[in-house]
């Protein structure tokens, strides 16, 4: 039985809620999954887990805008608990469709303690569709988030329509000053991605994939962590492992990246 | 009280994504220039809310700060021309639906019945020489569908900036008291023509035992006592939907006098369900222990592991698509989504795949189909897209296929497959039935006029006279809290039965479920409608989607409720398993049907069909006379780029192929991430690492010669690309589905109907002989007859037009360790290329014929005595981690595939094509395009040589070259000349170009 007690929104729509708790597990917590009612009508409780996790699907099928009208029920229902959630040094993690939920409950960028203005956005894809991808992602040394600690490169995949991250030029300065920019699109090499399509695939402004409030204990990003969950999600797999073999280096043992950013959260917690 | 309408749009400074799209289409499909296009989401609330409300939710909800701009004033917003879009009345809304939602949130009250948010758009377009007809085009062929919407448009001057679009509320008012309606059954003549008038299209041959049943003495007699006398529409309706080809397979049940034109010989085969998917299924379960459920529930089951079992089901859905092509579609795949919902106690959904076949998508022929094929394709892939991915399932795999005989009617095959505990408290999970005094209860939707009579319309040849009623459009979301709210109660052990609600709606539903307790009592007035007015036959055989029908125990409700409203599912008690034999329905007491179950089960007469054989000989078919080109790059090049060959990346990225995290085997592989793999393995249990390997095939060209072959070549296919990423032989399920034109001959409307009748049985005997030399069990299947359409020509005449015989087979196979799986491109330079299997003078039907205008005789055969030891010889070879890359040689041929190979690796193949193991093929154009089957292309790590050599000692399989560093295709003729050295980025260019610039 883990110390770390992870808590996995449900319902309505919302869909990496398996795998998103099955990588918490491999990450060492305890992930329990809770429907958004029983966490608004009381049967399940926040004070018992340390980390919250908004995940990916289609709340209310994405209609008026991803993430909207979740974050307009929680706020409604139980606005005041999450904010003394996150008060008390909890951590919470928007994946996808989550990210775009913290956003639109303004628990992100949150500049400063107390600022929850909606004041950046997730909108459509330049590409004018919904795309399944791998990317590559270039972590910021410099920035306060949890989940990225001790990361430079990651692939993952994404899976959106809606991933396109805006803000006004003079928020963009802010959240840049604070480090909150925490992972950005990349070439493979790692060099910036500077818009270049598909390697940021939705045109988001500066690249930015994934964003961490001033404290680094609220994480939203487009990419799915959960979804490299295992070596043989990548897919390089088959060609890699071909040259391993080759040079007689046996098969990966450690996390993938996926799992090694939760553990992150994990880790934070414990310590 | 006025309804107040909000406009919101994207920011000038922000991209709009959708109008550049428009702009984009426009420009391609009708060569128009739209200097630019902006969209404006309109929310019309029709619920009374007070000013401050309405900017609470404009703000809260319908406006982001960021990037939206809104007002329930028309938005100053310059436009050269306007165009605005809504629904018809009574079409699905779901964007206004969940408007419903989160306004009754955050305002905490409840829209009363007459109540509503309704969602349309309006685009605002920039384009100086457009003119009206422009417009009516980009309103008619590009932004709106006249089935399910309505449209006006606006000139600059014409527009009022006060007015705007007006108020427009697509609101159902039927003002209509439910009546139920008796029918006189006095005489044969008088019940076909009220079939007719009412659109039951009851058989006429059934007619007869329809009349025999009611006039009987002892019926009578039990109706007079429930107030009963003829026949009500409740129960004549009831009767059509059980009856129908779509429910009943009356077509694969038939007698077929099946005649031989060249031997002379006649025979008769009763029932090609049962003699050619039946009996080899069973006698093969029989055998293989892996088989769990076959034959009787919405899907079928295999073991997976000792905990679980997958499920797999695949089904069509036609008719919609070729009318209202997103709503079809997207219908389709939220439809078969259902049945593995609705299979066992209940299985939880892990991977969909796709299948279209349309006509090409540049037609410029003079045939005016409802939807031109480009257009159909677009709304075709939208509609799964958005099907699949709000649904949270992976869509693994898919094809695409094009050819002139689908205009007439598209195909889109959806299949879906789930997986289940082996056990629910104890109980096997795969068994369920009713018992009397059990509740009967309907869950999800709720049922308004869509969808009545799909089943018969589908059942019937597509014409401009067809109900366009039944075209609906699906809702995920609603199913998805359904189905995570209906796994949840199945683990609690509080499901005894469930199935879903597709074709028939209640009344296949509860008709079914009722067979198990043998009987059931139904208060229609207790079903939730969408508006009032429906009539009771309307109720009963209404399609509304995203129900399912359960059975639970009474003392169970309370708890089974709980969790309904936990997950925000609506769901209603409507009535309760007897063991009376009677199908009982009343509408607020008065009862209104009153049959007996086994009605249906009793002699109702079979179809019969008249076959006729007429060989390709006999036809005229022959093989092309033709010398061996001598610009093989240039063929190459075009055979790459050829619609049913080349790349559709575009469609494959729009597809969320990865949620649920257990991805392993992707469709699209390679260094480049962007050459289709020959298969789709998942890991559906994440903390095993045990896989489910899943593919298909589509070979209709080869019904123009002999759909026997087109069936076992489809079969020997699915089957070879499992092998080819690591499957077993001895586990493979399949999966069967028929998609036939009409096979009633009739001398006028069907002239050929006995030739294609022929074939159906051809195809068949192929399905039956193959899966028991494979060894495959049919886990699931389905058939969609009536492929034809007829469509109008230039000089207003029509033609009637009919798809080729087409069989869409699935396999599927357990794989005991995902790490040993293997994908189709090249890997590493030095590798040593083999060609596995024999190349014969087989290119009837071929790529390379059809690209010459040819059609040819000699069609590829499938020889599973050969073939079955390459295979298992392969299996052994990948489980022994030998090979480096394993592809199959599919459509064609061995050139189209080693290239593909080769830009899987971006990387170079050196082939010399002398040492391909052949059977009298001695031109390189024949050997190089030849779709033989059961053939590999294989490389091997040179340190594995003698291992793997030793494997396929004395069998076809030769080292027929190497992978080399530099990226260049090179071939060594029979002669031992060069005929082929291109760069495989030219080869890449070639394949991508044809469908390049979609996104």
């Amino acid at each position: 039985m883990s110390d770390v007690n992870v808590l996995v929104l449900t319902g309505y729509g919302l869909n990496c809620d398996h795998e998103t708790a099955y990588a918490f597990e491999l990450a060492g917590a305890r992930a329990v999954r809770v429907h958004i009612n029983s966490l608004i009508d009381g049967s399940a409780n926040l004070d018992n887990f340390q980390i919250l996790v908004f995940i990916g699907g289609f709340g209310w099928g994405d209609d008026h805008g991803a993430g909207v009208i979740q974050a307009v029920r929680m706020k409604t229902n139980i606005g005041r608990q999450l904010i003394e959630f996150v008060d008390k040094g909890n951590l919470v993690l928007g994946i996808c469709n989550g990210f775009q939920a913290l956003v639109n409950l303004g628990l992100l960028p949150g500049l400063t303690p107390n600022d929850h203005r909606r004041s950046v956005a997730l909108t459509f894809n330049d590409c004018g569709n919904f795309r399944d991808q791998w990317v590559t992602l270039k972590v910021n040394p410099a920035s306060a988030c949890i989940f990225t600690r001790g990361i430079e490169l990651a692939e993952l995949p994404v899976r959106h329509g809606e991933g396109k991250f805006f803000a006004d030029e003079a928020m963009l300065v802010e959240l840049r000053r604070n480090n909150q920019v925490a992972i950005q699109y990349a070439l493979p090499s790692g060099e910036p991605a500077n818009g270049r399509f598909p390697f940021n695939p939705n045109g988001s402004v500066d690249d930015i994939a994934g964003i961490c409030d001033a404290t680094g204990r609220i994480f939203g990003l487009m990419p799915h962590p959960e979804g490299y969950n295992h070596p043989t999600n990548h897919p390089d797999w088959t060609r890699r492992k071909e040259i391993d073999r080759r040079r007689g280096v046996s098969r990966q043992r450690d996390f993938p990246v996926g799992v090694r950013i939760l553990q992150n959260g994990v880790e934070y917690v414990r310590c | 009280m006025m309804p107040n309408r909000l406009e919101i749009a994207l920011k000038e400074s922000l991209l709009d994504a959708e109008g550049e799209g428009i702009c984009q289409k426009a420009k391609n499909y009708f060569g128009l220039q739209l200097a630019s296009v902006r969209t404006i989401n309109v929310v019309t609330i029709d619920a009374g809310l007070s000013d401050e409300m309405l900017q609470a939710v404009r703000t809260e909800i319908f406006t982001n700060p960021v990037t939206q701009i809104s007002s329930y004033t028309p938005l100053d917003i310059e436009f050269d021309w306007c165009i605005w879009v809504g629904f018809r009345p009574g079409v699905r809304d779901n964007p206004g639906s969940t408007a419903v939602e989160a306004i009754e949130d955050l305002l905490g009250f409840k829209f009363g019945a007459d109540q509503a948010v309704y969602t349309s758009k309006r685009y605002c377009i920039k384009g100086k020489e457009l003119n009206a007809a422009d417009l009516d085009k980009i309103a008619a062929e590009l932004l709106a569908n006249n089935i399910i919407q309505q449209w006006k448009i606006f000139s600059g001057r014409q527009w009022d900036p006060a007015e705007g679009i007006g108020y427009i509320l697509p609101k159902v008012i039927l003002d209509h008291v439910p009546t139920v309606t008796t029918i006189p059954v006095d005489s044969d003549l008088s019940l076909k023509k009220i079939s007719d008038e009412r659109n039951l299209a009851l058989n006429p041959n059934d007619i007869a035992t329809i009349r025999a049943y009611f006039q009987d003495a002892v019926t009578r007699s039990a109706r007079a006592q429930v107030g009963l006398g003829d026949p009500t529409d409740v129960e004549l309706e009831y009767i059509s939907q059980a009856r129908s080809d779509h429910c009943n397979h009356n077509t694969f049940r038939g007698r077929y006098r099946y005649h031989d034109l060249a031997t002379g010989e006649t025979e008769i085969i009763d029932n090609l369900f049962k003699t050619c998917i039946q009996a080899p299924t069973l006698a093969l379960k029989a055998k293989k222990p892996w088989v769990i459920s076959v034959l009787w529930d919405n899907a079928g089951a295999g073991r997976f592991d000792r905990d679980h079992h997958y499920v797999i089901t695949g089904e069509t859905h036609n008719s919609p698509s070729n009318m209202e092509a997103y709503g079809g579609a997207i219908t389709g795949i939220v439809g078969v989504y259902r049945d593995p919902l609705g299979t066992g106690k209940g299985s939880k959904l892990v991977m969909g795949s796709y299948g279209y076949c349309v006509a090409p998508r540049d037609y410029e022929g003079d045939l005016k189909p409802h939807l031109h094929p480009r257009r159909l394709l677009d709304g075709v892939i939208e509609g799964v897209r958005d099907g699949g991915n709000k649904s949270g399932i992976p869509t693994t795999f898919g094809q695409v296929l094009f050819h002139p005989g689908y205009l007439g009617k598209c195909l889109v095959f959806v299949t879906a497959v789930g997986i289940m505990p082996a056990q629910v408290n104890g109980l096997p999970a795969e068994d369920k039935r009713t018992s009397a005094g059990e509740l009967v209860i309907m869950c999800g939707g709720r049922v308004g006029k869509d969808g009545i009579h799909g089943v018969t319309a589908s059942s019937e040849v597509f014409s401009e006279h067809t109900p366009a009623g039944h075209v609906q459009i699906g809702d995920p979301y609603t199913q998805k809290k359904m189905h995570d709210f209906l796994l949840e109660a199945r683990d609690e052990g509080l499901i005894k039965f469930i199935t879903d609600n597709g074709g028939g709606g209640l009344s296949s539903s509860v008709g079914e479920s009722a067979l198990f307790s043998n009987g059931c009592h139904i208060e229609l007035e207790k079903v939730p409608l969408k508006y009032e007015g429906l009539d009771q036959w309307e109720i009963w055989i209404s399609e509304s989607q995203e129900r399912m029908t359960v059975a639970i125990h009474p003392d169970d409700r309370n708890r089974f409720f709980e969790l309904s409203r936990k997950h925000a599912v609506e769901s209603t008690v409507i009535g309760h398993y007897t063991d009376s034999g009677k199908l009982h329905i009343s509408y607020t007491g008065k009862t209104c049907a009153f049959v007996d179950l086994d009605l249906l089960e009793s002699g109702f007469p079979q179809w019969e069909f008249e076959a006729e054989w007429i060989s390709p000989e006999q036809r005229g078919l022959y093989e092309p006379v033709l010398n061996a080109p001598r610009d093989y790059t240039t063929l190459l090049k075009d055979l790459l780029g050829r619609p049913n060959i080349c790349s559709t990346e575009w469609i494959t990225r729009q597809y969320d192929h990865e949620v649920q995290g257990t991805s392993v085997i992707k469709p699209l592989v390679g260094i480049e991430r962007d050459v289709d793999s020959d298969a789709a393995v998942i890991r559906p249990v994440l903390d095993s690492d045990k896989g489910l390997a899943f593919a298909q095939a589509l070979l209709p060209a080869y019904s123009a010669i002999d759909a026997f072959h087109m069936s076992a070549c489809s079969i020997d296919e699915a089957v070879r690309r499992l092998i080819a990423v690591g499957t077993d032989l001895d586990h493979i399920g399949g999966v069967d589905n028929f998609c036939w034109p009409s096979i009633q001959y009739d001398s006028i409307h069907n002239p050929d109907g006995k030739f294609k009748a022929a074939q159906l049985v051809r195809a068949c005997r192929a399905l039956r002989d193959l899966c028991l030399s494979y060894e495959i069990p049919l886990l699931s299947g389905k058939d969609s007859m009536y492929v034809d359409g007829n469509l109008a020509g230039r000089f207003g005449e029509t033609h009637k037009v009919s798809a080729l015989e087409t069989l869409q087979f699935s396999a599927i196979s357990v794989i005991e360790d995902i790490n040993r799986c293997v994908s189709m491109d090249a890997k590493i330079p030095g590798d040593l290329l083999y060609i596995v299997g024999t190349t014969r003078n087989e290119l009837g039907g071929s790529e390379y014929y059809e690209h010459l205008g040819y059609i040819g005789r000699n069609v590829p055969q499938v020889r599973p005595a050969d073939f079955i030891p390459l295979y298992q010889k392969m299996r052994q070879a990948v489980n022994r981690e030998l090979v480096a890359s394993a592809h199959g040689i599919y459509r064609g041929g061995l050139a189209v595939h080693l290239a593909l190979v080769a830009m899987g690796g971006n990387l170079g193949l050196k082939v010399d094509l002398a040492r391909v193991p052949v059977d009298q093929v001695e031109r390189n154009d024949l050997l190089l395009f030849s779709e033989s089957a059961g053939r590999f292309i294989v490389t091997v790590n040179p340190a594995h040589r003698e291992a793997f050599e030793d494997i396929f000692k004395g069998s076809d399989c030769a080292n027929v070259g190497t992978v080399t560093e530099q990226p260049e295709l090179f071939v060594r003729g029979l002669e031992q000349s060069t005929i082929l050295a291109v760069p495989v980025e030219d080869l890449k260019t070639a394949w991508q170009k044809t469908f390049g610039d979609l996104i």
